[in-house]
């Protein structure tokens, strides 16, 4: 039991990283669904730079800022030249997938050349049930706890989170008001990239830590789901982060609990409460403003305003 | 101070499309010679190995032609939702759940004459395809569910459920514990055309012939481009968009549908969680790189087969496959960005002060 709830907050940080990323990419107008290749670059830049550096926090530095730099291809692509968001993301994720599995070929196999090892928080780790649970993780995890509280922050109260938000809900309206859509999209796009690739890291130096080609396994697909399933907030979010978290950890030990029921049609829970969750937001939306970002999905061009 | 902006042409420059897609195409290889001599390989030898099994001999071309099919199918399936501006992301979905209908009705059909026993197989996987995107369809028109979330989560979903099926009541007794389904028979293999090459490539044409034709000389067609460009005008017009979206997203998950029983019955020994190679989310880069057009899909989807045909090959050469995906990926890219060019000139602008301080 312990280590089912240890291993959701695990998988639960897992998710949250990405989704973070995807919600302020989204929140400023840009969809991207290119976050399962952006994982999978992540996984195999951090693993790669572990087996040459053996340090893990110069490995998951390099996962994040490559991961940047691949996101800015979709930036490049969708806010630059205006191209459609849905395929150049999708594109990333076929790219992304398929760089991992050119240039981790050889590492497939080799044992890890460095792990991010759990923090020790002293006697705080040594409480029954809640030490191991929560005082017992990777530095990843808390990492992202901070990351969902700053964006949350972030959103609601600087004036850099109000024009972010006004870049996908009116671009024009913040072209007028002085800021450059294009920079904030294409921040918001680097730090979705960056996001991706700290979870993506996370799983190669710390949950698995192994490289396999495939070994995101849909997890960037959850994690899109998870930025609907959360409103479009960082906290709500948070919540279907453990929860979703709870059924991936709960998928590998139904049996041990003796539940007669198959763990693959378990899985495929966060995508049916999801499309649920998208139902109950779009009826909503027909008496009160939509959760989803007004301008989500459609290009700027300050010329055509 | 000047700066280079982006203004639209009055004309889209004519054959622009094609040229963009030939731009991708190079831009790609030169990418995959720079990552093929990164990674120590020669890509001499390596673009040729790929050339000669793709489309070196009759044989080759076979291959490539039965890759090209279920890569038109899903692509005619984008196309088809993509002219009412909706997205079916969901064809790599629909084409396992047409595998999965279509193998069910070879388990129910033993015995069954061949023509019967495939005749049914393809049609069950045409309502395999559109009872998946049945939901996406109805909750959009209904109630304006964003088409692009739900056909992607159900990706996910009708995968699962092939693997239930395969780890459970599909399971071979004979496989040794293996989860495999069994062998299909004989009689639900589709017939061959010339060497590997199968009657899915007639069919897969026909359909594609037969949407284009639909598409550009009967009404229904017209009403489809009309409510595609604008919803108001469809309304002023009397064209029922909630119906027309309904059936387009119907059909093609259909199409998709059509893509996965073929690719059973044609091409796989038994169904598999890996019976579609992808080609759902490939079918999107293809209908993009068309333009939607029917015939552009045809065209692009076998070039494609020859890319995936060519990267099969090469893992005898000690090379990932992947180097044909990344290759797909930067022939989109490139495409796309040529492509801006033929609706849009690069003019410089100079921002004086009487723009910037007024």
């Amino acid at each position: 039991m312990i280590g089912l709830l240890s291993a959701t907050v695990s998988f639960g940080a897992l998710l949250y990283l990405a989704a973070l990323g995807e919600l302020i990419t989204e929140k400023s107008g840009i969809l991207n669904l290119g976050v399962e290749g952006m994982m999978a670059i992540g996984a195999v830049t951090g693993f790669m730079v572990a087996l040459e550096t053996n340090n893990p926090w110069i490995a998951f530095l390099a996962a994040i800022v490559a991961t940047a730099v691949f996101a800015l291809l979709h930036g490049l692509f969708t806010v630059v030249l205006g191209a459609e968001q849905v395929v150049s993301g999708l594109s990333l994720t076929i790219l992304g997938v398929g760089l991992a599995a050119f240039l981790g070929k050889g590492a497939v196999g080799r044992p890890p050349g460095a792990v991010l090892a759990p923090v020790d928080w002293g006697p705080l780790s040594d409480i029954p049930w809640v030490g191991t649970i929560f005082f017992s993780q990777s530095p990843v995890v808390y990492f992202a706890v901070l990351a969902g509280i700053a964006v949350s922050l972030l959103l609601t109260h600087t004036s850099v989170g109000l024009a972010l938000r006004g870049a996908g809900e009116s671009a024009s309206t913040v072209d007028a008001a002085g800021y450059s859509v294009t920079a904030i999209r294409l921040a918001a796009v680097a730090f979705g990239g960056a996001m991706a690739g700290a979870s993506g890291a996370y799983l190669t130096l710390s949950l698995t830590p192994q490289w396999a080609e495939g070994l995101t396994a849909g997890r960037g697909w959850i994690a899109v789901a998870l930025v609907i399933f959360g409103a479009w907030r960082p906290g709500r979010a948070a919540v279907g982060a453990i929860l979703f978290g709870g059924l991936l950890a709960l998928k590998t030990r139904l049996q041990t609990f003796g539940v007669d029921l198959s763990p693959i049609l378990l899985s495929m829970l966060p995508y049916l409460l999801t499309i649920a969750v998208l139902i109950v937001i779009s009826i909503r939306a027909r008496n009160r403003p939509s959760a989803a970002p007004a301008a989500l999905g459609q290009a700027y061009r300050r010329e055509e305003r | 101070m000047t700066r280079l902006v982006l203004v639209r042409r009055e004309q889209v420059l004519k054959g622009g499309q094609p040229l963009a897609f030939l731009i991708g195409l190079v831009f790609a290889m030169l990418i995959g010679v720079v990552l093929l001599l990164i990674s120590g390989h020669d890509p001499l030898a390596i673009y040729g190995r790929m050339v000669e099994a793709s489309l070196g001999s009759p044989r080759a071309w076979s291959i490539t032609l039965n890759r090209a099919v279920p890569l038109g199918l899903a692509g005619l399936a984008v196309a088809v939702a993509g002219s009412m501006g909706l997205w079916n992301i969901g064809a790599e979905g629909q084409i396992l759940a047409g595998a999965m209908m279509a193998a069910w009705v070879a388990r129910l059909g033993e015995g069954w004459a061949s023509p019967l026993l495939i005749t049914a197989m393809l049609v069950a996987a045409v309502v395999g395809g559109a009872l998946l995107a049945s939901g996406p369809a109805v909750a959009r028109a209904q109630i304006g569910v964003n088409e692009i979330i739900t056909t992607l989560m159900l990706n996910e979903v009708a995968l699962r459920l092939l693997q239930w099926l395969i780890h459970g009541s599909w399971k071979d007794p004979e496989s040794r514990g293996f989860p495999l389904a069994p062998m299909l028979p004989d009689e639900a293999r589709l017939p061959g055309l010339f060497e590997r090459a199968h009657w899915g490539a007639v069919i897969a044409l026909g359909v594609i012939a037969l949407f284009g034709l639909v598409a550009s000389r009967t009404a229904w067609g017209y009403e489809l481009r009309v409510a595609g460009s604008s919803g108001a005008t469809a309304r002023y017009a009397g064209i029922s968009l909630k119906r027309k979206i309904t059936t387009v997203l119907i059909l093609s998950g259909g199409i998709a549908g059509l893509a996965g029983g073929i690719e059973l019955s044609g091409n796989a020994d038994r169904i598999t969680e890996g019976i579609s190679a992808g080609y759902g989310f490939a079918g999107i880069i293809v209908a993009a790189l068309a333009l939607l057009r029917p015939s552009g899909v045809a065209a692009v989807a076998l070039l494609f087969g020859a890319v995936q045909v060519g990267g099969l090959s090469i893992q005898t050469m000690g090379v990932s496959s992947s180097v044909s995906t990344i290759l797909q990926a930067f022939i989109l890219f490139g495409a796309i960005g040529a492509g801006v060019f033929s609706r849009y000139a690069v003019r410089r602008v100079n921002n004086d002060k009487t723009s910037s301080e007024s």
